[in-house]
C-alpha cells in the first residue's frame, strides 16, 4: 500500500537514486540497511517528500502521485499521510512535549483542543512520558526526546511510519528505551519503513529487510533470508563488515 | 527648484578636497580607539582591581550615549579642564590654542575606545580555551602563547567586527561638522547652500561615503581570507 | 568658555531636558515601527531568493548601511521633495518629523533586513523539516515553529539595534526637531551653562538606554524560557557574569560600529 516506482534522484552529478522500487504492505515493517551514502535516507525522504526525487512515481493508499509533476497540494496530501521520526528527534523546541504531539493535530487535522489533548496525553502515556508532559524538549534527555517524537508521528494516525535512524544520535545507553516502544507500535501492527543501524532490532522486528548500495536496492527477503543466507557478494561484504562477532570495539 | 545631473559630478570634484579630512578623522579614532579598546578590554578581562570597575564604566557610558554628545561634552569640558589645570600649574598653554581638529580626534578616539573593547572582547573569547592549553603543554610562557597563539586568532575572528567598526567611525566623522570641521558632510553643506543645490551635493556626499565604505568592506574580505584561511569553519 | 561651572545647574536641567523626551521617543518609536515593516520587506526577497527584488534589497541595504545618518537626513529632507515633484507629489508643506521619521525608518529597517534574516536562519532546520514532515503548510510552519523561535533569538540584536537608534536621534537637530539634543543645545546657548546641560543630558540617555536594555533583557527571558540557561562560555579569562559570548556577538553584529 506503499509503492515506490523508479524513483531516481541525483545531487548534481552524483546520481544518489537509481530507479528505485520499493512496495510496502499495510501493517508491514520493512527495515531499509546499507553503508553510508547507499542513498536510504534519501529513499526514505523521498516518501514525504523532504527530498524531491528527479523522476518516479509514489503512492501512499489510494493517493497518487508522480514526481515528474508533482504539485503543492501534492506533496501536503502525502505528508499527511505520512509520518516522520528524526534522526535529530527536531521536537518543537519552545513548545512542551504535550505541545509537540498537540501542535500537528490542532494545526493539520484541525480537532479541537480538547480532543487533541485527550489523544496527546494518552499517547504520550503510551511511550512512557506520561510524568513529562509539560517539559520543554531542551530538559528531556535524547530517548525520552525521541520518544516524544515517536508520540507525535503516532498522533497523526498516519499510513506509514518512517524512522530515519531513530537511534542513532542517542547514547548508547539510551538506545534501548527507544526500540522498546519501536518493537510495542510494531506489534500493534502500525506500517513502518526504519532506516537504522541496529542489526539486532531489525532481525527482531522486520518483516522484511531491504539491503541498498551505491543507490539502488541489491537485495530484499525476510530478514532470515537477508541475514543469514545472502545471496549477493555486497550483501555479504557489508553483514561481515558490521555483525557483532567480528568486532572487538565497541 | 530642477533637479541638475550634471552638478552631482561638480559637487563630487569639490568635495575631494575633503576627504583627506575625513580619513584622518576615521583614522586618528579608529587607531587610537583600537589602543584605548585593547587596554581596556585587558583590564576588565584579567579584573585587574580598581582600574576594572573605571574600565567598564567607561565602556557603558559611551555605548550608552550619542556620539555627539560625547563629542560635545569634550568640545565645551575639556578647555575647561586644560584651563583649570593651566591656571594651576602655571603652563603657557591654553586650550584656545588647540585646533578644532583636535576635539574630533580625542572625542572621537573615545568613542572608539569602547566600541573597541568590545571587539577585542570578542576576538579573544573566540579562541578556544584548549588552545591556550596546548600552547602551556608544550611549554610556552603566558605572553608566547598570548602572542603566538592567541592574538593571530582572535585578529582573524575580530576582522568582521574590526571592519564594522571602522565604517562605523568613518560614518561618525560626519559629526566633526559641529566642531566646524570641514568634512565631506561640512564641504557638502557649503557647497549646497552655495550653489542652491542641497540634494546634488549631498548626493554626491553620500555616493563618496559609499564607495569608501564599500572600499573597507572589499579590503577587509581580501584581508580576511589571508589571515583566517586556516578556519573554513564558517560560510566558506 | 561660557560661565564657569556650577553643578546646580546639571540637575535644573533635568526637567527642562525631559520635556523634549517625548520628541525623541517618538522619533525612536516611529522609526523602529517603519524601519521594521521596511526590513522585513527587504529581507523576504533575500531569504526566498525572489529574482529581481533580491537584486533591489542588495543595493537598498548597501546604501543605508553604507551611508552615514546625517548625510542620509540631509539628502532625504532637501531630495525628497524635489524627486517627487515631476511624479505630482508635493511634499513641500510635510511636517519636518515625517522626513525625520522616514529616514530613520529606512536607515534602522537595513539593520532590521539583516537581523530578520540572520534571526530566521539561524532556526534549526530540522524544526522546519519536522513542521513539514507533519503536513503543515509552509505558512503553518513559519508562523507557528520558525517565527516564535526566531524572535527570541533575534532579541539581543534588536535591543543593540533600538539603542543605537535612540542615539542616532540626537541629529534631528540639525534639521530643526527639537529633540533632546536640540533642546540642551538652546538650553546651553540660553545660559552659557555648556558643559552642565551635556551632562544632563549624557545622564538622561545613560539611564533611558539602560531602561531598553533591561527590559528587552527580560523580554528575551520571556521568550527563550524553553531554552536552558546556558553557562558561561568557557573562555581563556574568567568573565564577569554579564555578557555570555552570544550577547557580546550580538552587541557587535548589529553592524553600529562606533558613531553615528
Amino acid at each position: 500500500m506503499i509503492a515506490l516506482s523508479n524513483i531516481s534522484k541525483s545531487f548534481g552529478r552524483n546520481q544518489v537514486l537509481q530507479d528505485i522500487s520499493l512496495n510496502v504492505n499495510r501493517g508491514e515493517v520493512v527495515v531499509i540497511l546499507g553503508p553510508s551514502g547507499s542513498g536510504k535516507t534519501t529513499l526514505l525522504r523521498c516518501v514525504n517528500y523532504l527530498e524531491k526525487p528527479g523522476s518516479g512515481q509514489i503512492a501512499v493508499g489510494d493517493f497518487h502521485v508522480d514526481c515528474s509533476r508533482a504539485r503543492r497540494g501534492d506533496i501536503l496530501q502525502l505528508r499527511r499521510k505520512t509520518a516522520m521520526v528524526f534522526q535529530q528527534y527536531n521536537l518543537f523546541r519552545h513548545k512542551t512535549a504535550l505541545e509537540n504531539v498537540m501542535e500537528a493535530l490542532l494545526v493539520v487535522k484541525k480537532l479541537p483542543a480538547a480532543e487533541a489533548r485527550k489523544r496527546s496525553i494518552a499517547l504520550l502515556e503510551k511511550v512512557g512520558l506520561g510524568a513529562k508532559l509539560n517539559e520543554y524538549p531542551s530538559r528531556l534527555s535524547g530517548g525520552q526526546q525521541q520518544r516524544v517524537g515517536i508520540a507525535r508521528a503516532l498522533a497523526l494516525e498516519p499510513e506509514v511510519i518512517l524512522f530515519d535512524e531513530p537511534t542513532s544520535a542517542l547514547d548508547p545507553e539510551l538506545v534501548g528505551e527507544v526500540l522498546e516502544v519501536i518493537r510495542a507500535i510494531a506489534r500493534e501492527g502500525i506500517t513502518m519503513i526504519v532506516v537504522t543501524h541496529e542489526m539486532g532490532f531489525a532481525r527482531d522486528v522486520a518483516n522484511r529487510v531491504v539491503f541498498m548500495d551505491g543507490g539502488v536496492i541489491v537485495e530484499e527477503g525476510t530478514p532470515d533470508e537477508v541475514f543469514q543466507h545472502p545471496k549477493e557478494e555486497r550483501t555479504k561484504q557489508f553483514l561481515r563488515r558490521i555483525t557483532p562477532e567480528a568486532n572487538y570495539s565497541i | 527648484m530642477q533637479l541638475d545631473p550634471s552638478f552631482i559630478w561638480t559637487a563630487f570634484w569639490q568635495l575631494l578636497g575633503a576627504i583627506p579630512t575625513t580619513l584622518s578623522i576615521t583614522a586618528v579614532s579608529v587607531l587610537a580607539g583600537f589602543v584605548i579598546g585593547a587596554v581596556t578590554a585587558m583590564l576588565r578581562m584579567y579584573r585587574a582591581p580598581v582600574l576594572a570597575q573605571i574600565a567598564s564604566a567607561y565602556v557603558t557610558f559611551i555605548r550608552g550615549t550619542p556620539m555627539l554628545t560625547h563629542l560635545l561634552i569634550i568640545y565645551f569640558g575639556l578647555p575647561m579642564i586644560i584651563d583649570g589645570l593651566a591656571e594651576h600649574f602655571g603652563w603657557s598653554f591654553r586650550s584656545v590654542s588647540i585646533p578644532m581638529i583636535g576635539f574630533a580626534y580625542i572625542s572621537f578616539s573615545i568613542t572608539a575606545g569602547a566600541y573597541m573593547s568590545e571587539v577585542v572582547r570578542a576576538g579573544i573569547l573566540a579562541v578556544d580555551r584548549g588552545q591556550v592549553e596546548a600552547a602551556q603543554s608544550v611549554g610556552m610562557t603566558t605572553f608566547q602563547s598570548l602572542r603566538r597563539i592567541v592574538f593571530p586568532q582572535a585578529l582573524a575572528a575580530a576582522l568582521p567586527n574590526l571592519a564594522n567598526s571602522v565604517i562605523g567611525m568613518l560614518h561618525g566623522s560626519t559629526l566633526a561638522f559641529a566642531v566646524s570641521v570641514v568634512d565631506i558632510n561640512a564641504k557638502a553643506q557649503i557647497v549646497a547652500s552655495t550653489n542652491w543645490k542641497f540634494f546634488e551635493a549631498y548626493l554626491a556626499a553620500a555616493l563618496i561615503f559609499w564607495g569608501l565604505t564599500v572600499l573597507i568592506e572589499r579590503v577587509a574580505a581580501l584581508i580576511e581570507k589571508r589571515v583566517g584561511a586556516y578556519n573554513r569553519g564558517g560560510v566558506a | 568658555m561660557g560661565a564657569p561651572f556650577d553643578i546646580g545647574y546639571v540637575f535644573s536641567f533635568l526637567p527642562k531636558l525631559l520635556d523634549t523626551l517625548g520628541v525623541t521617543l517618538l522619533i525612536v518609536a516611529g522609526s523602529l515601527l517603519t524601519g521594521i515593516v521596511a526590513g522585513f520587506l527587504v529581507a523576504l526577497p533575500r531569504m526566498y531568493k525572489i529574482p529581481v527584488l533580491r537584486t533591489l534589497s542588495g543595493v537598498y541595504l548597501s546604501f543605508f548601511r553604507g551611508t552615514p545618518i546625517l548625510i542620509q537626513l540631509f539628502l532625504f529632507y532637501y531630495g525628497l521633495p524635489e524627486i517627487l515633484k515631476p511624479v505630482g507629489l508635493d511634499l513641500t508643506r510635510a511636517p519636518v518629523m515625517f522626513f525625520v521619521i522616514l529616514t530613520y525608518g529606512l536607515h534602522t529597517g537595513a539593520y532590521a533586513a539583516e537581523m530578520i534574516r540572520a534571526s530566521v536562519e539561524a532556526v534549526d532546520r530540522g524544526q522546519v523539516e519536522a513542521a513539514y514532515a507533519a503536513g503543515m503548510t509552509p505558512y503553518q510552519a513559519f508562523s507557528r515553529i520558525v517565527l516564535p523561535q526566531a524572535l527570541g533569538i533575534a532579541v539581543p540584536v534588536f535591543s543593540n539595534l533600538v539603542i543605537a537608534l535612540l542615539k542616532d536621534t540626537s541629529l534631528a537637530f540639525t534639521l530643526g526637531v527639537m529633540e533632546m539634543t536640540g533642546k540642551a543645545q538652546t538650553l546651553g546657548t540660553l545660559t552659557q551653562h555648556f558643559i552642565e546641560t551635556y551632562i544632563a543630558l549624557a545622564f538622561i540617555y545613560l539611564i533611558i538606554s539602560f531602561t531598553l536594555e533591561k527590559m528587552l533583557l527580560a523580554a528575551e527571558r520571556r521568550l527563550t524560557r524553553h531554552e536552558n540557561r546556558e553557562e558561561k562560555r568557557e573562555s581563556i579569562f574568567r568573565l564577569k557574569k554579564r555578557g555570555s559570548y552570544r550577547t557580546v556577538l550580538a552587541d557587535i553584529h548589529a553592524g553600529k560600529g562606533g558613531g553615528a
